[in-house]
């Protein structure tokens, strides 16, 4: 079982706002899309998954509503709200700041 | 956060906590609908259903952990968790009735017996005291170290002399205490007042609560006297009359004015074991340059910033000189004491023992409700195990146990309260007279918020110390191995067989050094109350009756009133005999210096002293005081005939060693004339049973007509079958027969005067008796849960060894082996630990030593043998497993 802690500490927070953001849709979409995206490289698990969907729901940077899908399924959908979306662009800044960094320090050449 | 993030997340946080199914059930739907859609997919890529919805709920991980995992974060889970919990909790508790009303009792009556302590600690030793600045204000008596006293009253050319001459006081008032015949408005009554200095209550920041304070015109001798009520007696006496200044009233024959009444809460000056609250302040101290009548009390305020030690030296400066003036002040120096050391340097030594035998108890009840959850905790492994397999993390098991834990407190505390402020009347009953002039409040046994805070932050300490322990021991996930011994009962770890042993162990030590403190005060008062007092208490019935007025300014007057008295209540049935006195024995001191024609000038600083009492013919006989040698007074003893007077043994022994004492010469105060001894009486604790033996003169009435001015004791002896409270009726009868308007004031048999003397003691004594036979039943029942458990756990393996032919006997001392080496070591950490404390209780003792062996060896063997029976009943048990039976049950 992969757990969260196997992926940069709070990353899959942000990956999750980020899939949100593209696309208002619910929790097995979610899931499916994680897979589809990152290459199945990024393994998380689908118990991860939900707790991780209700943390951030929880903080308000989600909200969720139930509709009927288009096979007549009653789900719920997630969305972004205005907090998440400002929550997303700040730790995108911080990702891609941390991570060049970390690639600034791969690319040393050796002397 | 931000405010603005609070508008999304208040909503939710409410959504949660009050619609709690609606959110549940919107969480299972959620992951149906995930698992479901997982299958579908599952299937279309070919796998059978009933193996797709395995895979599905597999990449879910435990349906039930991840549901709990998402109700975590909706934050307000602990509120639901606690609300859940509790109800569990009850349910736990209703269920087993046995431990929780064990666990309930035990800690109602520590948390009881805490609670009164403590509201009496707050009341002497921390409640602000009700004056102005109470930390700059200081108390003056005098102490003399040479000769081992203190705390004595002060003179009036000593007030002036520290008052005039230093610079640490801001300002400095003095006052002395009398006893006012009240007559006129109503019934004639004595009361205790004080004389005071015009800046006693400005000083202590007190304004009157009618009317004014005295003007230091007033404190002149010779100008009207003024009177200021106490309410108590503004209320009692005057009806609360909103008129009463300006009145006058007749104290002692003289018209006062009144000018003013005190508000009701000024005991606290009175604190001290010389003082009585007053009914009223009288004034005209006119204080002059005079060493003598040492009568008089000080009472300063610190300048901010001066400290006592200043104060003190400064003052000690003054005596030197004052020494050069008045020889007879040699070696008398100023005891500056805060007033918080005045009014409690007499009980705190008690207090603090019991607040330490209290804590003790406590922490007893602690570790035996510790041990018996311990005992569950391990009972209900199973249960936890499954808890922990569906999703329960251990930091929420860990979190129910201490919510069981809290409400057994809860009860515990709440019925403890209520136990406590019927314990405070039961102390207030108890309490010496000092503690109660110390602590009013504690006689209306009110608690106040301090003490119910005291109360709470009790519970919850406790709730911690002998909840955690059992709770992160049973909330250990065991998961595999619990389960996998399923139905068998598990075996105790031995981490925490040691933790329980350890838990007994320091019971038993705690229980052994209350024990030994309730051993040494039971011996202390059993010294006390066999002492010989010098004379026989039994059947003394003592009153005073203060003369006042002009009816009685000539001393025939007196003397007539007193013979009359005396012969009245002679021929009354039950009464042996009666006398009068200037005072009696344990309730007063009146010490002068003498001297002996042998040593007629002895260096400075050596002048004896000895007690000066006044006596009529009859004292001896009716006080059984024997008369070793020599005569007693008789009626021929009057002012012409020669001056007499009769010593005490250790006046004889120590004056003239070696010598006959009869007709020996020695004479009170410089130019008194010379007194010759008739007679040596037996030596008499007058300070009471643990004051010592000092100096005694006794001189006869008759020859000091003139003395009789302030208020007599009559003493009356009752035949044996007579109780002298049967016959204070009949007294008062006779007094107000010759005269309606004397008052009759302090009524007591002297049994009554002995055992307040000894009131601390007998506090400290019941008080340590109870929490010691509290802590002995604790900790007996606790080594006796911890080998009955032990016991049912090894069946099995007591069975085997039966089965393979262990005798009865080697079972029996298996078991009670372990018992009496758990007791025995508690014991010696018992003895150790008592060793040390003890020390801290010498104040408290008489006749008997902190280390006094026969109580420590009583003690023990006591609590050794209840601990050896607490250990053979579930030995005996042992030995009646039966092999088969034993073997079969697990």
């Amino acid at each position: 079982m992969t757990k969260p802690s196997d992926l940069v500490q709070g990353t899959l927070d942000m990956l999750l706002l980020k899939i949100l953001a593209l696309d208002p849709m619910n929790g097995f979409a979610v899931s499916q899309r994680l897979k589809q995206m990152s290459g199945d490289v990024l393994q998380v698990s689908d118990g991860s998954l939900y707790p991780a969907l209700h943390k951030l729901e929880q903080e308000g940077w989600i909200t969720a509503e139930w509709k009927t899908s288009e096979y007549g399924r009653r789900a719920k959908y997630y969305s972004l709200t205005r907090l998440g979306r400002r929550q997303l662009e700040k730790e995108a800044d911080n990702w891609g700041r941390l991570s060049s960094a970390i690639s600034r320090v791969i690319k040393l050449k050796e002397a | 956060m931000r405010p603005e993030h609070w508008l999304f997340t208040i909503p939710l946080r409410l959504r949660s906590l009050f619609r709690r199914a609606h959110a549940d059930q919107e969480l299972d739907d959620e992951l149906r609908d995930h698992l479901e859609r997982a299958s579908e997919q599952y299937v279309a890529k070919g796998m059978a259903p009933g193996e797709a919805q395995r895979r599905a709920r597999l990449d879910l991980g435990g349906i039930e952990q991840t549901k709990e995992q998402c109700r975590d974060t909706r934050r307000v889970n602990r509120i639901q968790d606690l609300i859940q919990d509790l109800h569990f909790g009850l349910r736990i508790l209703r269920k087993n009735p046995g431990f929780t009303s064990i666990a309930v009792l035990t800690l109602a009556l520590a948390i009881g017996a805490n609670t009164a302590i403590f509201s009496a600690v707050y009341a002497v030793l921390i409640k602000p005291l009700p004056f102005k600045n109470a930390d700059r204000l200081v108390f003056i008596l005098k102490k003399n170290a040479p000769r081992g006293w203190s705390r004595n009253p002060i003179s009036p050319a000593e007030i002036l002399a520290w008052r005039n001459q230093t610079e640490a006081f801001e300002d400095f008032a003095a006052y002395t205490e009398s006893s006012c015949v009240l007559t006129g408005a109503g019934e004639t009554e004595g009361d205790p007042c004080e004389t005071i200095t015009s800046n006693l209550f400005p000083l202590l920041g007190v304004a009157p609560y009618r009317g004014r304070n005295f003007t230091s015109e007033e404190d002149k001798a010779e100008v009207p006297r003024a009177v200021i009520l106490s309410y108590g007696l503004w209320q009692r006496r005057f009806g609360g009359d909103e008129n009463v200044t300006g009145r006058s009233i007749t104290l002692n024959g003289v018209s006062h004015t009144v000018v003013g009444v005190m508000p009701a809460n000024l005991s606290h000056l009175y604190a001290s074991p010389y003082g009585s609250v007053p009914g009223m302040w009288v004034s005209g101290i006119g204080l002059a340059a005079e060493h003598t009548s040492n009568d008089y009390f000080g009472v300063a305020r610190l300048k901010p910033g001066a400290t006592l030690a200043q104060a003190s030296m400064q003052m000690d400066t003054v005596s030197m000189g004052l020494e050069k003036v008045y020889p007879d002040l040699h070696g008398w120096r100023a005891q500056v004491m805060s007033f918080r050391t005045n009014s409690s340097a007499d009980t705190r030594p008690a207090l603090l023992v019991l607040i330490a035998a209290t804590t003790f108890v406590l922490l007893i009840a602690c570790a035996n409700i510790a041990n018996l959850l311990l005992a569950r905790g391990a009972g209900r492994a199973n249960e936890f195990a499954i808890r922990n397999a569906l999703g329960a993390s251990q930091g929420r098991l860990v979190w129910q146990l201490l919510t069981e834990s809290a409400v057994v407190c809860l009860a515990g505390g709440i019925i403890g309260v209520l136990l406590a402020s019927g314990l405070c009347k039961g102390l207030a009953g108890l309490a010496p007279d000092t503690l109660l002039r110390a602590a009013p409040d504690l006689a209306a046994g009110t608690t106040n918020v301090r003490v119910l805070g005291f109360a709470m932050l009790t519970l919850i300490a406790t709730t911690f110390l002998f909840g955690l322990a059992p709770a992160l021991q049973s909330a250990k996930p065991k998961v595999i191995e619990t389960l996998k011994e399923a139905g068998r009962s598990s075996l105790q770890s031995p981490q925490s067989r040691r933790f329980r042993s350890a838990l007994v162990v320091s019971e038993i030590a705690l229980a052994l050094v209350l024990l030994v403190g309730a051993g040494l005060m039971v011996r202390t008062l059993a010294e006390l109350i066999h002492v010989n007092l010098g004379f026989n208490p039994k059947n003394i019935l003592t009153v005073r009756a203060p003369l006042s007025g002009d009816r009685y300014k000539e001393p025939r007057s007196r003397a007539q009133f007193w013979e009359q008295v005396v012969a009245r209540v002679e021929a009354l049935p039950g009464v042996e005999s009666a006398s009068v006195s200037r005072g009696v024995p344990i309730t007063g001191w009146n010490g002068q210096s003498f001297t002996t024609a042998e040593n007629p000038n002895p260096p400075v600083g050596q002048v004896p002293d000895a007690n000066y009492i006044i006596v009529g013919p009859d004292y001896f006989r009716t006080m059984q005081i024997p008369l070793h040698r020599g005569r007693g007074f008789n009626d021929h003893d009057t002012q012409s005939a020669e001056r007499v007077v009769i010593v005490n043994e250790k006046l004889a022994r120590t004056s003239w060693p070696g010598q006959d004492p009869l007709g020996k010469q020695l004479r009170v105060g410089d130019d008194a004339p010379w007194l010759s001894v008739i007679g040596v009486a037996g030596d008499v604790l007058s300070q009471g049973a643990d004051g010592g033996i000092h100096s005694e003169t006794y001189v006869p009435l008759g020859q000091y007509p003139w003395l009789l001015q302030g208020p007599q004791h009559l003493v009356v002896r009752t035949s044996a079958s007579v109780k002298p409270e049967s016959v204070i009726r009949a007294v008062v009868e006779q007094i107000h027969r010759i005269n309606k308007d004397v008052p009759v004031t302090d009524v007591e048999t002297m049994e009554q005067i002995t055992l307040e003397s000894i009131a601390q003691q007998r506090m400290v004594m019941a008080l340590l008796v109870s929490f010691a036979g509290l802590a002995l039943a604790l900790s007996t029942l606790g080594i006796y849960s911890v080998l009955s458990y032990s016991t049912a756990q090894r069946t099995r393996e007591i069975g085997v060894r039966m089965a393979l032919g262990a005798e009865r006997g080697s079972v029996l001392r298996l078991v009670v082996g372990r018992g009496v080496a758990l007791a025995g070591l508690g014991l010696a950490i018992g003895i150790a630990a008592a060793l040390l404390l003890t020390r801290l209780m010498t104040d408290l003792l008489y006749g008997v030593r902190a280390t006094d062996p026969l109580t420590f060896v009583g003690v023990s063997a006591v609590l050794g043998a209840s601990s050896i029976l607490a250990c053979y009943v579930p030995a005996r048990r042992a030995t009646k497993i039966d092999p088969m039976v034993a073997l079969r049950y697990e």
